[in-house]
C-alpha cells in the first residue's frame, strides 16, 4: 500500500485508554502531526489572526479615503493585501480548516485523504503568508517598488496558492472518495457538500493566479519587465478574486455550514434537503469568475454572461432562505448563538449579491468609483466570516471537548451583524454619489462608519477565536458526543474531541441524517 | 457427488484516493494552462488588429519539430493506454514494456521542445511575445517532467508487485495525468505553433 494511502487505526495510549486529538495539544505535537484535527485547528487559529490584520488594514484604508493620510504606494500595498489577504490568507484558509477538521467526521472516514500532503500544504500555507506579509512591508508585494520584494511577493504569493490547493484537494478527495458505506453523494453532509463545490471552483479558478504570477515573474526575471510587471498590471492580473463573480465562490462553504446548523438548532431534518443541495451547486456554478478580468478578456463586464451570472446569482440565495424558512417554521429552534451567526449569514449574503446585481445595471453608474464595489466585497467577505463564526461556535465542543460560552457568541453576533452592515452599506451608498449629487457631502462620514464597521469585524474575529479559547478551559462542562442533543450528521457519534481514527465500526449509512435514523 | 464450491469473493472495494486526487489535480492545472492561452490569444489578437506582425522579426517557429512532438506524444498516449490494459489484465512484461516505452517518448519530447527552444531565434526580452510562448511551452516542459516522474514512480511501485487487475489506480492516475498533459500539447501546439 502506498504510503500516502494509509488509513490510521483508532490509537490506543500505553495504558489502553484512547488518544484524544486534544485541542491544548503541545505545539511540537502539532508541528509534526498528519492528524486532521490538529492540522485543520491551526489553520483556523492562523486564519482568524490573519483576518483580524486584514479587517485592521482594510480600516486603515477606509480612514485614508477620509482624510488622505497614506502616500500612493502605501495606500496600493494596503489595498492589495488586505484585499487579497482576506481572501487568501483569512475566508479560505478557515474554511479548508473547518473542513479538514470537519469533513472526515461526517463523511465517516479515519483520517483525510492524503494525511501527509494536507500537513505540507499547512506549513507551506503558513510560512508563504508570513513570507508574504513581509515582501509588502519592504515594499514588495504586488504593487511593490523594490525588485528582490517584489519577487518575493510574487513567489510566496504562488506558494500561498498552491499549497491552498493541495488542502483542497485533500478536503474534496475525501468527500469524493472516502465516505462511509451507504453514505451517496446525495447524502452527505451539508457542510461537506458545500467545501466539495467550493475546493471544485477553487481548484478551476485558484490555478489561474499561479499561471498569472509565473508570467509576471518570467517577464520581471527574464522579459523586458514592460508588458506583465509593469506598474499596476500585476494588480489588475490578480484582483479579479476580489471582486464579482469570484469572490462568491469564497463564501460557498458558509451556506453549508449554516444548514447544518439551523437543521440540528431546529431539531428536525431541514426541509427540500436536495433543493438546498441544487442551490449551493448553482451558487458555485455562478461564482466561478476566472474570466471576468481585463487581460483575459478586456470587454467582459460590457458582456451579457457576466451581467447575467451577477444577477442569476441572487436566485439560489433566495432559494436557500425559502428552505430555511420552512426549517424554522417546522421546527422549534434554540436560540442559540451559532443559530443567531448562521441567520444572520444568510441575510448578509443576500445583501451582498443584490448588490452585486445592482453593480452590473450600466445607468445606475456604480462602476464609475471603487466605492460601491468596495462596499460589496465588505458585504460578501463579511457574511463568510460570520459563516465561519458561526462554524465554529457550532463546533466547538466538538473540537475542545468542552462546551463554550454562548455569551460570547451572543456579543459576537451584534459585533459582526454590525460590523459587516456598517463595512458594506456606507460604501455601497457612496457608490450612488456620482448619480446624487446631495451624497457628496456625506461622504467622509460615511467612509469613517465604513472604518468602524470594519474595526467591528476585526474584533469578530478575535471574539470567535476567544469563543474557541473558552471552550477549551479548564473547569468548563464536558461536551459529550453530541453537545446540542439533536446533531444528525455522524460528527456527532465520535466523542468530544474525537480519538485518532475518529470512529470504530459505523453501520451503513441509511440517510442524510444518520444520527435520526438510529433514534428512530 | 457434485463439487459444492464458494461462489467468488466480491472484489474489494478500495477507496480511489489517488485517482479521485488526480484528477482534481490535472482539472487545476488545465486550468492554468488555459488561463495562459486565453492570455497569448488576447495579446495576439492585440497586436494583429494593430496591424502588425505577431512573431517579431527574425523570430521563426518552424512547424517539424512540434508536429514530431505531437505524434511523439500520440504515440505515447497508445502506450499509456496499453499499459493500463495490460496491469488490469494481470499481464506484467507487457505493462513494464509500455511504461518504459512511455517514459522514453515522454522524455524525447521534452529533448525536443528543448531543441525547438534553441533554433527559433526568439529572444524572451524581445516583449510580450517572447515572455508568453516561453512561459507557456516552458511550464509545459515542467508538467512534462512532472508526468514522467510520475509514471516512473508508479513503474517502480508496479515493479514491487503493488498493482494488479483488482487494484491499479496509481497507474491509472498516472495515465490520467499524461491523457491531460497530452491534451494541453494539443491546444498548444494549435494555438502556438500552427497557427502563428
Amino acid at each position: 500500500m502506498a504510503l500516502t494511502e494509509s488509513r490510521p487505526t483508532t490509537g490506543h495510549t500505553a495504558d489502553g485508554s484512547e488518544q484524544s486529538a486534544s485541542f491544548s495539544n503541545s505545539p511540537m505535537t502539532v508541528l509534526g502531526s498528519g492528524d486532521h484535527k490538529s492540522i485543520g485547528v491551526v489553520y483556523i487559529v492562523a486564519g482568524l489572526l490573519f483576518g483580524i490584520a486584514g479587517w485592521i488594514a482594510s480600516a486603515v484604508l477606509s480612514a485614508h479615503q477620509a482624510s488622505d493620510f497614506l502616500s500612493d504606494n502605501a495606500y496600493l500595498t494596503l489595498l492589495s493585501h488586505s484585499r487579497v489577504g482576506l481572501i487568501l490568507l483569512a475566508v479560505i484558509p478557515i474554511f479548508i480548516g473547518i473542513g479538514t477538521y470537519v469533513v472526515p467526521l461526517q463523511v465517516g472516514a479515519n483520517t483525510i485523504a492524503f494525511p501527509r500532503a494536507a500537513a505540507m500544504a499547512l506549513w507551506t500555507w503558513l510560512i508563504s503568508s508570513a513570507v508574504l506579509i513581509v515582501a509588502n512591508c519592504i515594499d514588495g508585494g504586488l504593487t511593490g517598488g523594490s525588485e528582490k520584494a517584489f519577487v518575493l511577493g510574487l513567489l510566496s504569493l504562488a506558494a500561498v496558492v498552491l499549497s491552498l490547493c493541495l488542502a483542497a484537494i485533500c478536503v474534496v478527495t475525501t468527500v469524493v472518495a472516502l465516505r462511509t458505506p451507504g453514505m451517496r453523494l446525495d447524502r452527505v453532509p451539508m457542510t461537506s457538500w458545500s467545501l466539495f463545490i467550493a475546493c471544485s471552483v477553487w481548484l478551476i479558478t485558484l490555478p489561474a493566479i499561479v499561471a498569472e504570477l509565473l508570467l509576471i515573474w518570467v517577464d520581471v526575471r527574464y522579459g523586458n519587465a514592460q508588458t506583465f510587471s509593469a506598474e499596476g498590471v500585476p494588480w489588475q492580473m490578480v484582483s479579479w478574486i476580489s471582486t464579482q463573480p469570484q469572490v462568491y465562490a469564497a463564501l460557498l462553504p458558509a451556506f453549508g455550514i449554516l444548514a447544518d446548523v439551523i437543521a440540528t438548532m431546529s431539531g428536525r431534518r431541514l426541509p427540500q434537503r436536495n433543493l438546498f443541495l441544487g442551490a449551493i451547486g448553482a451558487f458555485g456554478v455562478l461564482s466561478v469568475g476566472v474570466y471576468a478580468q481585463r487581460v483575459l478578456y478586456p470587454d467582459y463586464a460590457d458582456q451579457a454572461v457576466w451581467v447575467g451570472m451577477s444577477i442569476l446569482i441572487v436566485l439560489p440565495v433566495l432559494l436557500m432562505f425559502a428552505v430555511v424558512g420552512s426549517a424554522l417554521k417546522a421546527g422549534k429552534p434554540k436560540l442559540a448563538s451559532p443559530f443567531a451567526l448562521s441567520v444572520i449569514t444568510l441575510l448578509v449574503a443576500l445583501l451582498g449579491t443584490l448588490a452585486g446585481a445592482l453593480l452590473v445595471i450600466s445607468p445606475l453608474e456604480l462602476r464609475e468609483t471603487d466605492a460601491f464595489a468596495m462596499g460589496q466585497f465588505n458585504l460578501i467577505v463579511g457574511a463568510a466570516l460570520i459563516g465561519a463564526v458561526a462554524g465554529l461556535m457550532y463546533w466547538a465542543p466538538k473540537i475542545t471537548g468542552r462546551k463554550a460560552v454562548d455569551a460570547i457568541g451572543g456579543l459576537n453576533v451584534l459585533v459582526l451583524l454590525g460590523g459587516a452592515v456598517l463595512a458594506g452599506l456606507p460604501m455601497c451608498i457612496i457608490g450612488f454619489s456620482t448619480r446624487f449629487t446631495g451624497l457628496e457631502g456625506a461622504t467622509d462620514a460615511l467612509t469613517w462608519v465604513s472604518a468602524v464597521g470594519c474595526v467591528l469585524l476585526a474584533v469578530g474575529a478575535l471574539l470567535g477565536l476567544l469563543g474557541l479559547l473558552s471552550a477549551a478551559r479548564r473547569g468548563a462542562e464536558e461536551a459529550g458526543p453530541n453537545p446540542w442533543e439533536s446533531g444528525q450528521t455522524l460528527e456527532w457519534a465520535c466523542d468530544s474531541p474525537p480519538p485518532t481514527g475518529n470512529f470504530g465500526e459505523l453501520a451503513v449509512v441509511r440517510s442524510a441524517e444518520p444520527l435520526l435514523d438510529e433514534e428512530a | 457427488m457434485a463439487a459444492h464450491v464458494l461462489p467468488p469473493a466480491p472484489p474489494v472495494q478500495r477507496p480511489r484516493v489517488l485517482l479521485v486526487a488526480t484528477a482534481f489535480a490535472a482539472a487545476a492545472t488545465f486550468m492554468g494552462f488555459v488561463v495562459l492561452l486565453g492570455i497569448y490569444l488576447n495579446f495576439r489578437a492585440g497586436v494583429l488588429a494593430a496591424g502588425s506582425t505577431w512573431l517579431p522579426e527574425g523570430a521563426k517557429i518552424p512547424l517539424q519539430q512540434p508536429n514530431a512532438t505531437f505524434m511523439t506524444l500520440l504515440l505515447s498516449v497508445i502506450s499509456m493506454a496499453w499499459a493500463v490494459n495490460a496491469i488490469s489484465k494481470n499481464d506484467r512484461v507487457n505493462a513494464y514494456l509500455a511504461l518504459g516505452l512511455t517514459i522514453t517518448f515522454g522524455l524525447a519530447s521534452i529533448v525536443m521542445t528543448w531543441y525547438l527552444w534553441t533554433i527559433m531565434g526568439l529572444d524572451i526580452d524581445s516583449g510580450a511575445q517572447g515572455v508568453l510562448i516561453y512561459t507557456i511551452t516552458g511550464a509545459h516542459v515542467a508538467m512534462m517532467i512532472v508526468s514522467v516522474v510520475f509514471v516512473a514512480l508508479m513503474s517502480i511501485r508496479a515493479l514491487g508487485g503493488q498493482f494488479n487487475s483488482r487494484q491499479h489506480d496509481g497507474i491509472s492516475a498516472a495515465a490520467l495525468y499524461w491523457y491531460v498533459m497530452v491534451a494541453v500539447f494539443a491546444l498548444i501546439w494549435l494555438i502556438i505553433y500552427v497557427t502563428k
